[in-house]
Parts: structure tokens; sequence; C-alpha cells
């Protein structure tokens, strides 16, 4: 059995699909609001979180999206999912 | 001290840019509006060629007739909702029509196609529930499943492949079940789900299948029931909704189900239980126009020929065409800045079509969409495709002035 990704691997796996979806290539941090940082349209979001869905083997349902407004939100998220 | 308003700061940007450009594209006011195909801004008439009025209904003498005879026995507004002030027969009698029609026991109608999705999805799932939603589904979906207490995950487009690997993913849903929910034809690509596949993948992992078919309603199927019928597959699928708002030439919605404990839901759907029921006139004219979707086959293989001359017609000029030919031809364009000029150039040369833009778009593409009704002639289809030739002729002169638009203060 893999061991669970930590979270640096996480981080730098979410910086690395959301570029299609950063065209001006604005820095990411984690602190980066996706939507208000970053302006990834809300439809984006929602495509960029399948890409991680496949990459982890892992639900991410649309409701938790909502809540998640940062990339560290995100990658936390996907933490806490794959260490289930 | 900041605004209530400086939220949407970066969409006013955006809305000025298309204000430098030319008029509101999703503000255009008609003088009036002639027929089906026709209206009128000023002295100059328009061919409407974004209307999403399918069958062309909208002045059909019977639909028109029924409509006024309604205000004559009924009156003109219900002035609450059905379960306080009841039904009226018209509501009865086209939920019965449209039951019939589709060959299910049990059929809700609503006040709008935006209510129906709204109320019947959030009706449906419960909090144990897992609605699975197609990613390119209508915001009216995505509405509805925020109204839920259900988990909602997507998956990707029009793939039956990528639902049965989420729904495998997912795992046993404990206490609840399944809802897929997808769409016939989709409205801004105007392409087509597999929905014979759909229904394997659904009821393969014991799902519930629900179709919104409010683009393929009257367009498609040897009975005008939509992209299930067409594909053979209508009496397996377990929800079915529409609109009256396109091809039925009216303002409301539908859901039917083959299950008829669907009924229990008028008591729960607050879409429909706390809002005012459609007009007798509405739901008059939706009526009449069942019947002519009942015996529309001259009108589906008139729209279907004009689909295959326009798509035909632009391909052949070089355009970025979205899907196959279906009455939704959707043109990619680079950006929205272009498009915005572009359409702006249409309408100002007599072509209605409509602007679609990111987030409301797929793929965050920028789209002249163009929807077909069975109402426009050959003749009309020629002339949209001579204004999209000369829209490419054009291209050097608009950049020039678009530019200068822009650059202005």
């Amino acid at each position: 059995m893999t061991s669970s990704p930590n979270s640096d691997e996480i981080f730098a796996k979410v910086c690395e699909l959301l570029k299609p979806y950063n065209p001006q290539n604005r820095p990411i941090y984690r602190e980066s609001g996706i939507m208000s940082d970053l302006e990834v349209d809300s439809v984006a979001v929602f495509d960029l979180v399948m890409g991680l869905e496949d990459h982890y083997d892992i639900s991410i349902p649309m409701e938790m999206v909502s809540d998640i407004k940062t990339v560290g939100e995100l990658v936390n998220a996907i933490k806490e999912l794959t260490s289930e | 001290m900041s605004s209530l308003f400086d939220k949407y700061a970066p969409l006013k940007t955006r809305v000025d840019m298309m204000m430098k450009i030319g008029q509101d594209a999703l503000g255009v006011q008609f003088d009036d509006i002639l027929d089906a195909t026709r209206g009128r801004i000023g002295n100059r008439e328009i061919l409407l060629a974004g209307t999403n009025n399918y069958l062309g209904l909208t002045f059909d003498e019977d639909c028109m007739e029924a409509a006024k005879r309604a205000v004559e026995s009924h009156g003109t507004g219900t002035t609450g909702s059905r379960v306080a002030n009841g039904s009226y027969a018209e509501h009865i009698d086209l939920e019965k029509a449209l039951a019939d029609h589709l060959g299910m026991p049990s059929c809700i109608v609503f006040t709008t196609g935006y209510q129906t999705n709204l109320a019947a999805i959030a009706g449906l799932a419960g909090d144990k529930d897992v609605i699975f939603m197609d990613a390119d589904a209508h915001a009216c979906i995505i509405d509805g499943t925020r109204l839920t207490g259900a988990s909602t995950i997507r998956f990707r487009h029009n793939s039956p492949e990528d639902l049965d690997k989420r729904l495998q993913r997912r795992g046993e849903i404990e206490g609840g079940n399944a809802l897929v929910v997808i769409e016939g034809m989709y409205s801004m690509f105007g392409d087509i789900a597999p929905v014979d596949e759909f229904v394997d993948v659904t009821h393969r992992h014991g799902g519930y299948l629900y179709i919104d078919e409010a683009h393929s309603y009257g367009v498609f199927g040897p009975n005008g029931c939509g992209i299930a019928e067409e594909q053979g597959v209508l009496d397996k699928i377990d929800f079915i909704s529409g609109t009256f708002s396109k091809s039925l030439a009216s303002v409301g919605g539908f859901c039917a189900s083959r299950h008829k404990e669907f009924e229990i839901t008028r008591k729960i759907m607050r879409p429909y239980m706390f809002t005012a029921s459609a007009t007798p006139s509405n739901i008059a004219a939706a009526r009449a126009a069942v019947e002519k979707v009942k015996t529309g086959g001259h009108l589906r293989s008139n729209l279907k020929e004009r689909a295959e001359q326009l798509h035909t017609g632009l391909k052949e000029m070089g355009y970025d065409l979205c899907a196959e030919a279906s009455p939704v031809i959707a043109v990619r364009r680079p950006n929205e800045a272009v498009a915005a000029m572009e359409w702006n150039w249409l309408i100002e040369n007599g072509v209605y079509v409509n602007l679609a833009v990111p987030p409301g778009t797929p793929q965050s593409s920028s789209l002249l969409r163009i929807s077909l009704s069975a109402a426009h002639t050959e003749e009309n289809i020629n002339t949209i495709l001579k204004a999209f030739g000369e829209l490419k002729n054009a291209q050097g002169e608009m950049m020039q002035n678009m530019a200068a638009k822009l650059a202005a203060e």
C-alpha cells in the first residue's frame, strides 16, 4: 500500500493543475484565494477539482468545494481525504 | 468604508469593456416582436436566431387562441400557489396530457423551467443521497443540488465511463441512493448525451436517472418526447424534466416520472409550494403546443434540415463549431472581446444570436450561439450565412474600431 502524500507534495500538484486556469501566471501561495486572487471562475474551480479527484482517487463533493476559498484550504482538504 | 457593491468590481470591468465595444448583449431591448423569427429594434428588422423557439409555435393560431380563451374563462392570474389557492382545471389537464405523452404515471407542472429542476432535484435528494451531476449541467441543476443536504459529485461531460468510475469510487451509499442528473441536448454547445449508455451505468449501480430535456423535448424523437425517446430508452428514465419556454412556446416547466410515488414530492418541494402557479393562459398555450409536438414530425424535419444547412455552411467558411449539427449551433470565438464585437456587428446587420461567455459556458469558451426554429426558412439560413460570411471579411475594420473604442475614455 502506498503512503498518503504530504502537504508539500499536494501543494505542488495543485499548483501544477492550476496552471491552465492561471494564464496570467500569477504567483500561487497557500494564502491565495482561488477565485478572488487567481481569478479562476467557478466552473473552472470544479474542473480543477475533478482533475485532483482523479489524481488522488478520492471524491471531493461540490458542497466541500464551496467552502474552500484558498489554495491552502484545498490542500488541507485533499490531505484529509487521502489520509482516510 | 467599503461599499456593498465593491465585490462586483471585476465584473463591472468586464461589463464596462463590453459597453465600450457596443451595446449590452445581455440586455437587448426589442421594440417589437413581429413573429417567431422576426423582431424590430428602432426601424431595423432583426432576424431572430437566438430565442430557443425550436418549433416556432409562439405565434401559432391554435396556441394563441387557447391562451386567449383561458384568459376569458379563468382570468389573468392565479394570485397564489397551488397548495394555497388550489389547482385550476388547466394545470391538471396539462399534467395528464404530458404524463400521457411521455407514457409515465406521474407529472407535475411548475411555474418556470428554472424552478422545475430546482424543485424536483431538491425534492428528490435527501441528506443521505448522493447526486452525480454532469459537469456541463445548467445553473438550475447546480442550484437545485445546493438546496439539498445531499452530497454532489460532478462527472466529466457526456462520459458514462467517467460516471461509472465515480460511482465506483464513491462506493456504497449507506442509507441513501444515487441520483444521476444529465441533460438531453446541452444548451450551450448543442451536443447530445448518450442517454442509453447513462441508463445502463446508472441502473447497474442501482441509481436513479434524471434527465433534463429542456432543449430537446419537442425537438427529438418520433413523437417529440426528446433524446431519451430518440435513443429508445424513454421507458427506462426515472425522471424527465422539461420547460414550456422553448418548444412549448410559453412559460413554465414539468417533471414526469415512471415512479408514481413521485406525487408525494408535491408536499415538500419549496419552489412548487411557495410560488404562484402558472397563469391559465400560459398553461393553456403549452397544452395546445403539446398537441403540436405530437403531430410535429414536419416541424422537426424542417428544423433538422435547417440545422444541417447552417452547420454545413458555417463549417465551409472555416468557423470552429462546438458540436455536430443540431438546433443549437455554437461558434467558438478566440475571446470575449472579439465575440462581443462580432455580436454587435451581427445585430447591427440584422441578425440576433446569443453572446455566451464564461462562466456560463463550458471550457471557459466565448461563443456566438445560434438557436434555430422550425419557422426558419431556407432563405433565413442563407441570410445568417451571408452575415457570418461578411463578418469574416469585416474582421480588419472591426479590429481597428475595437482598438479605438477600447483606447477611448
